[in-house]
């Protein structure tokens, strides 16, 4: 009975999915705890850390009451699980016109843009670097690429990306800088291609090792003796059957991705979470500073998700 | 396996031997002197009001190299041993730590760091190391684990067990030996990770508070790339060397675990 075995598959899937999401939601509750207590719990008064050393017993008592930090402990958690849910964390400490959410999500757009443009960057890049390090179009040349990736590899993007900076928006003026808000797609461009440059080198490695592993598999000899051409060989053959463990570095580089995102903002000023984390942090914005930190973890979660999604549909074998 | 540790050595040389012939301490304010170019006072230079760039470089330079080689200790002598317990218990408790791991690994240790360190008023590079401790040991301990689920089915276990031993001594005295080759493979990058983790968070203004790290240099050279592009390079020169030499220096124990695979059992 085919339907069966069809209503099964649906509900396994379903399943699936709802322990996934499940998972996901548990992981940003995780955070949100670790971000609640941590500045609740650790030592110093959360009115001073706003204020300064110096405020008036009488100011203090004032912010205390607007946090809401007079009541107890388990009713303040309780209030903050509340206001996640609700989408609403009551206004910022340093402008009180604006919601705090309302800020996050406003910062939220700029950085998703930047590192889902990276994405793609650098999986363009470093597929095309692996293809290339492992098929016959570059002749013996092709051992170049492989050398230059693993240099690429140990240059951190942390000094490299100051420089580049320095040389090819401050010097030349090839592009423009990314934090100007003028610079449109060519800041945003700019600033994500620094974001991919380690990535694109970790998976042409990866690639690389991918593909030459498929290369020894005899469905490949075949295709070749059928008359196909390298590049229907490589390209329609051999690359699909890799790209697991491509989409695998992918979702485990995504947490350095948004680390560098975070230090990308702060070398470009350019609007985004990172920024609104440093600036909440810098006022002591409680609020936006709660707020973006469980965003940014929300956003890295989902992604992750993402990237299992994508998993499971270009390798039928995961899938369980 | 020597000559891995040689760019280590000569990187921490240089930097002592900047230091020593440095005419100021890291800290010292010489506002005149601000930017200023290299001159018999200040052989580098000087940066922001007037600090000694040579001093700082060396100062910040081996205060990261401190910290990484400690933190990345501290996470193989933690992570080590709780792998292989996880590993011999199984059941629930491998699960559990295995789960930790990945969570641990895929996390955004930069923004579980500056969730914590936002709560603190004066960050130190002590508290630093401690929030780069408390996941550095996830790793190690996945190494451990992996390598654990292959040896304890191994004769020597079962004969440790046979002969009474309890399961912390089968841990310390005959696991975690055979052990230390793989699970040290992972020292050089952790080092090298935790290096560019402390640069990167006082680049962008959450690192220690006396001002001395790779990161604040940057930034410095950042604030000054159009007057002065030479701090900029000199920034980013010293944390590509700092971060290359701990890998390189990591590839040692990858070369003696080789070794001890070529040798006849």
């Amino acid at each position: 009975m085919p339907g069966t075995t069809e209503i099964g598959g649906l509900l396994g899937a379903l399943r699936a999915i709802v322990a996934r999401a499940l998972e996901a939601s548990l992981v940003v509750l995780a955070v949100a705890t670790a971000v609640f207590f941590a500045l609740r719990l650790l030592p110093g008064d959360p009115a001073a850390l706003v204020l300064g050393d110096h405020a008036s017993e009488a100011d203090r008592a004032r912010v205390r009451a607007s946090l809401g930090l007079d009541a107890p402990l388990g009713l303040q958690y309780l209030r903050f699980l509340g206001g996640l849910a609700s989408l609403d964390l009551g206004p910022s400490l340093r402008r009180p016109a604006l919601s705090a959410l309302g800020m996050v999500g406003r910062a939220l757009g700029p950085t998703s843009a930047l590192a889902g443009l990276a994405v793609l960057l650098a999986a363009g890049i470093g597929i095309g670097a692996a293809l290339q390090s492992v098929g016959p179009w570059l002749g013996a040349r092709r051992v170049w690429v492989s050398r230059a990736t693993e240099l690429v590899a140990a240059v951190p993007l942390l000094a490299v990306a100051p420089v580049l900076t320095y040389l090819l928006a401050a010097r030349a003026r090839l592009v423009p800088l990314p934090g100007d808000p003028d610079s449109g797609v060519a800041g945003l461009a700019f600033a994500s291609a620094l974001l991919a440059v380690p990535l694109a080198a970790q998976l042409a490695r990866v690639g690389r090792a991918a593909l030459e592993d498929t290369a020894r598999l005899p469905f490949l000899t075949v295709a070749a003796a059928k008359g196909g051409t390298p590049a229907r060989v490589w390209l329609l053959h051999a690359l699909p059957v890799s790209l697991g463990p491509l989409v695998v570095v992918i979702a485990t580089q995504l947490g350095a991705l948004l680390g560098g995102a975070v230090v990308l903002e702060r070398l470009f000023e350019r609007a985004g979470l990172g920024t609104l984390i440093l600036e909440a942090y810098a006022s002591r914005d409680l609020p936006v500073l709660e707020g973006a930190i469980v965003a940014s973890g929300a956003l890295f979660v989902a992604s992750q998700m993402l990237a299992a999604a994508a998993h499971a549909a270009v390798d039928p074998r995961v899938r369980s | 396996m020597v000559l891995c540790l040689l760019p280590l050595v000569v990187l921490a040389t240089l930097a002592v031997l900047l230091g020593l012939g440095a005419s100021a301490p890291p800290g010292r304010l010489d506002p005149a002197a601000a930017f200023g170019g290299p001159s018999a006072l200040h052989p580098l230079g000087a940066g922001e009001a007037g600090i000694d760039l040579a001093a700082m470089v060396s100062a910040a330079t081996l205060r990261g190299l401190a910290l990484a080689i400690s933190v990345a200790l501290v996470g193989f002598v933690v992570g080590t041993p709780l792998g292989a317990a996880a590993a011999l218990a199984r059941g629930s408790f491998e699960r559990f730590v295995a789960r930790a791991c990945d969570l641990l690994q895929a996390f955004p240790t930069f923004l579980f760091a500056m969730a914590v360190l936002s709560a603190v008023r004066h960050p130190t590079r002590l508290s630093l190391g401690v929030v780069f401790a408390s996941t550095a040991w996830a790793p190690f301990a996945r190494l451990a684990l992996q390598q654990t689920a292959v040896l304890r089915g191994s004769a020597f276990v079962e004969a440790a067990f046979a002969l009474g031993a309890g399961r912390a001594r089968v841990v310390f005295l005959h696991l975690v030996p055979n052990l230390l080759g793989v699970v040290a493979v992972q020292l050089g990058s952790s080092a090298a990770a935790v290096l560019l983790g402390e640069a990167a968070l006082s680049f962008v203004g959450f690192g220690p508070e006396d001002g001395v790290s790779l990161g604040q240099l940057l930034d410095q050279g950042v604030v000054a790339m159009l007057r002065d592009p030479s701090i900029l390079v000199l920034g980013a020169v010293a944390i590509t060397a700092a971060s290359a030499s701990l890998l390189v220096a990591g590839r040692a124990f990858a070369a003696g675990q080789a070794a001890s695979r070529a040798r006849p059992t």
